[in-house]
């Protein structure tokens, strides 16, 4: 193996940990607002990651051209859905859930 | 998510739970709530921002996969799903209402009609170049690469009909259906 097929390696198991992680916190924390903050970074590092790591492979082609503008449209458009989804969470009014007697949450703030 | 029958939400947020009533639930057969029961557009600058700097190419990409449907990946389908995702999106970052005023029913129906009646074109067009309905191959004689463009054309035409029909059915599930067509169902019960 070459260096660049182990750093297309590296980068290609990194993406699959972050979207594991993401997993994870998907299917295992409370509330919307836990499981969307789990969901959204994770799983943009983890596909962000792991196209690199194809792009990698690919070399300097019109593959990897077209790998780079997925991974530029992935890192705006996945955070902006998020944001997208927690903002009309909140003006729906959905309380996070969970321990909501930790004393680091505001009460008041919350019901407004 | 964090639903209703979630019991660690709904302590003590009786006003966050009335706000979450499925927007049927009153049985008169709706499916979309009318505007005055809508939660109000509230615009946020990152939404807006992205979808301006999005929405381009995203309609590119729609046109793209339509083109290459006969010679690649895509196809009029899939091409005309990506472009009404565009309308989407300029739904959700700029508000629904003012879209769908700026997109009346009338273009859209133009634009079906434009879709279907390309397709009719070439398919009809089989009959005067060959001997049967879509016979694309006939078109050979017309010009070079006759086939290969007509196939093209047909892809098209059904890419414009899927792309008006999903933005249709999208502003009558946000903007509610007529009032005069729920009259005219209520009648007939």
């Amino acid at each position: 193996m070459t260096p660049l097929e182990y750093l297309a390696a590296a980068l290609v198991v990194g993406g699959t940990f972050f979207g594991f992680v993401a997993t994870v916190g998907l299917l295992r924390l409370p509330g919307l607002y836990a499981r969307l903050h789990a969901a959204s970074k994770s799983d943009t590092l983890g596909s962000v990651l792991a196209v690199a790591g194809v792009a990698v492979v690919l070399g300097v082609s019109t593959e990897s051209l077209k790998l780079g503008f997925l991974l530029v449209f992935l890192l705006l458009t996945s955070p902006t859905a998020a944001h997208a989804i927690a903002r009309s969470g909140k003006e729906q009014n959905v309380e996070p859930a969970g321990d909501v007697d930790a004393p680091w949450i505001d009460e008041e703030e919350g019901d407004a | 998510m964090s639903g209703p029958d979630d019991p660690e939400t709904t302590s003590g947020i009786d006003a966050a739970t009335e706000q979450r009533v499925a927007p049927d639930s009153d049985g008169s057969g709706r499916v979309s709530r009318p505007a005055t029961e809508r939660p109000p557009y509230v615009e946020s600058t990152i939404i807006m921002t992205t979808v301006r700097v999005i929405a381009p190419f995203v309609l590119t990409l729609g046109v793209f996969v339509m083109f290459h449907g006969a010679s690649s990946a895509g196809g009029g389908f899939q091409g005309g799903v990506i472009a009404a995702t565009t309308v989407v999106m300029l739904g959700f970052a700029f508000g629904i209402d003012p879209v769908a005023d700026r997109l009346r029913n009338e273009h859209l129906g133009i634009l079906l009609l434009a879709g279907v009646g390309t397709f009719l074109t070439i398919g009809f067009g089989g009959y005067l170049v060959g001997d049967n309905f879509l016979e694309v191959g006939g078109y050979e004689s017309v010009m070079h690469h006759g086939t290969k463009y007509s196939i093209e054309l047909v892809e098209v035409g059904i890419g414009v009909v899927v792309a008006g029909v999903i933005t249709g059915l999208f502003f009558l599930l946000g903007t509610g259906i007529n009032s005069v067509t729920v009259g005219a169902e209520e009648d007939t019960e």
